[in-house]
Formats: C-alpha cells, sequence, structure tokens
C-alpha cells in the first residue's frame, strides 16, 4: 500500500544502532551489578543435610531396580522409618520453618535488592529512549505483518499511512528487550541476572506451592511418599538372557 | 558432550535398562549445549538472513535451513545414536527451536536494515 519510505541514513548512525549497542551493554552491566548486590546466602547446615537427604532418596528410587529386593528394603526404612527413619519429619516442625523464613529479614532484602536491579535500568532505559529516540522510524521488519500489529511496532508514531512493517524507536527497544535475551544466555553464560522472566515465574511458583520459598519438610514428605510408591523389581535376574543377547548380537 | 549412559550399542526400545540407565546431569548437560548451539546458529542465521537481504518467506526458510543443519550436527556429533546422550530424538531436533526464533528475527532486522534500507 504505502510506497517505500526514504530512512535517512543518520537514522542508522545516531539512532538505531547506538540504540542496540546501549541494551547490550546495560544488560552486561546489570548483570554485574546484581552479581555484586547479591549476598550469598549463608549456608544452612540443616536445611543443606536436608536438601542431601532428598537427593539420596531420589538416587535410591531412580536406581531402586539395580540392587536386590533386600537391599532395597533395608535402604527404604533407613529413609522412611516411622520412629527415627530420615525423611521422617515429626509433626509440627514444618510450620516453625516457615515462620523463620518470614522474618528473616536477610531474604526479603535480597529479593528487594534483585527487585530494584530489574526495575531502576529499565526505567532508565525507557525514559533515555524516549527523551531522545521519541517519534523516528527507526527499522523495517524484513517480511510482511498484517495491521492488527500496528499498535506493537509504531508505538509512538500516529500515522495509520505508514506501512506496518516499519517500527519506531519505542518499539524497537521492546523488540530488543525480548530479543536479546539469548545473546545475553550466550555471552554471559546461564543464570545470568537478564533473565528476569524465569526468575519472576519460579518465584510465584513456589508462593504458590505453599509459603515462602520451598519449604524442606514438605520436601521431604514428598519425597517419603514416592519412596513408599516404588514398586520393586529386581532386573538383574534377566541379565544373562540380555548379555547372551548382546552377545550373539556381537558375534553375528 | 558427556555420555549419558555408558552402553553405546544400540538396543530395543522396549528395554528396562535403556530408559533407566540415564545420568540426569549429563542428559541436562547436554540439553544446554544443543541450547547454546541453537541460540548462536539463530543469531548466525539472522545475520545471514540480513546481509543477503531476505525478506518475507525466504528468511524463514533461511532459519529452518540453519535450525536443520544444526539438528543435522548434534545428530552426527551424537554419532546417529542420540538415544545415548538424550532421553528422547526429538530433543536433539526441536529443542530450543522457539526461543531461537526471537533472536533470529532480532537479528535479521537489525542486519537488513543496516544493510539494505538505508
Amino acid at each position: 500500500m504505502a510506497e517505500e519510505l526514504v530512512l535517512d541514513s543518520a537514522i542508522r548512525d545516531w539512532v538505531l544502532v547506538p540504540l542496540s549497542l546501549v541494551m547490550v551493554l546495560i544488560g552486561v552491566l546489570r548483570h554485574f551489578v546484581s552479581k555484586c548486590m547479591s549476598s550469598q546466602p549463608e549456608p544452612d547446615a540443616k536445611a543443606l543435610k536436608e536438601s542431601q537427604i532428598v537427593l539420596r532418596a531420589r538416587y535410591l528410587r531412580a536406581a531402586a531396580n539395580y540392587i536386590p529386593a533386600k537391599s532395597f528394603r533395608m535402604r527404604k526404612s533407613y529413609f522412611n522409618n516411622e520412629e527415627n527413619g530420615l525423611l521422617h519429619v515429626p509433626k509440627g516442625q514444618g510450620q516453625n520453618v516457615q515462620a523463620q523464613m518470614l522474618s528473616d529479614p536477610n531474604m526479603a532484602m535480597d529479593m528487594m535488592k534483585k527487585n530494584l536491579s530489574m526495575i531502576i535500568p529499565q526505567t532508565l532505559t525507557f525514559a533515555w529512549v524516549n527523551f531522545f529516540f521519541s517519534g523516528f522510524v527507526t527499522a523495517k521488519i524484513p517480511f510482511p505483518l498484517t495491521q492488527r500489529f500496528r499498535g506493537m511496532l509504531q508505538n509512538g508514531i500516529d500515522l495509520s499511512s505508514v506501512d506496518v512493517s516499519y517500527v519506531s524507536s519505542r518499539s524497537w527497544y521492546f523488540l530488543n528487550l525480548f530479543g536479546l535475551r539469548g545473546l545475553f544466555s550466550l555471552i554471559l553464560g546461564e543464570d545470568n541476572a537478564t533473565d528476569d522472566t524465569q526468575k519472576l515465574m519460579q518465584t510465584q511458583m513456589a508462593m504458590q506451592m505453599g509459603g515462602f520459598g520451598a519449604d524442606p519438610a514438605k520436601a521431604l514428605g514428598a519425597e517419603k511418599e514416592g519412596l513408599d510408591l516404588v514398586q520393586h523389581e529386581w532386573l538383574l535376574p534377566q541379565i544373562e538372557q540380555r548379555a547372551a543377547a548382546v552377545l550373539s548380537q556381537i558375534l553375528a | 558432550m558427556a555420555r549419558a549412559h555408558d552402553a553405546a550399542d544400540a538396543k530395543k526400545a522396549d528395554d528396562p535398562f535403556d530408559s533407566l540407565a540415564l545420568s540426569a546431569e549429563n542428559v541436562q548437560h547436554n540439553l544446554r549445549i544443543a541450547y547454546y548451539c541453537r541460540t548462536f546458529l539463530s543469531i548466525v542465521a539472522g545475520a545471514i538472513a540480513g546481509v543477503l537481504g531476505l525478506t518475507g518467506v525466504y528468511g524463514f526458510l533461511c532459519y529452518f535451513l540453519v535450525m536443520l543443519c544444526a539438528s543435522a550436527g548434534l545428530a552426527a556429533k551424537t554419532r546417529f545414536n542420540t538415544s545415548a546422550f538424550f532421553d528422547s530424538w526429538h530433543r536433539v531436533a526441536f529443542d530450543g527451536f522457539l526461543q531461537g526464533l526471537m533472536s533470529f528475527v532480532l537479528f535479521w532486522t537489525l542486519v537488513y536494515d543496516i544493510v539494505h534500507i538505508f
């Protein structure tokens, strides 16, 4: 519909490239700032012990069929014994842990720091983009889109005659915000600070699952139930047939 | 890549040993590596499509082609025995496909704009 727009190459040199560059650099900066600010949580001996127990029980559950029935029962009772089994949680202890975590000021501080380091740079960058670059047609998306995308891609320009595939500077900022995640995971490693959305989801999940953070007592209980449900069947009696099959395959 | 389990010879699918003897950490590690490969390749594919000035469907075809090459490369890296490294073959073929698309579109647009439209 609309004929080709002619864009000044100064826009490329002074808007498009700097904007993308600044977004990348701010992402890197945020990563390192949040790394400096986040305090390493003091390892709690009890919590560590419990998580290790859960891990051991999980290993037992995964590899249950490789050990004889008697050995399995022995290990199971070591974990699940009602009197002094490792996974057995005395009643009323779970609440305590939760209350303790809620009253721990360090935790709340840490959360707040993380949130601040996430929100402040984003607001600042957005304000900066708005102040310097509002109203530019910055880029053109190399594929056709329907009219519905106009609000998303031409945020800040109110011209309905411009083809939808032209992108305003403010929308280019948003595209960068979402699209650079892959690049950040490449240059900053797996668990970088820029990956906020996943972290937010995780904390929300944990909140819904019950309380602040994961409740160790609940994990123990769940693992105990899982271990109770395991149907033990020793695999190794059939090992000879299997070995024979493999060997005959090799020899054939 | 770390082997997920040591018995590498091809086995029948109903073999109970096959599904159980995967080391979860190694599978995780392999998946992460595959994800990195895909992210990197999607950025490279974006740059390629942008420099060549592909528009519309051809650009996406370029992405699919590169992703296909990535899958083939990963499969070749496992010596076409993906079950020894991943818990199922479609992990190799499709994992990280959609996450890469966003990066691809961004870099495609960026490079295409820098090279062609100004």
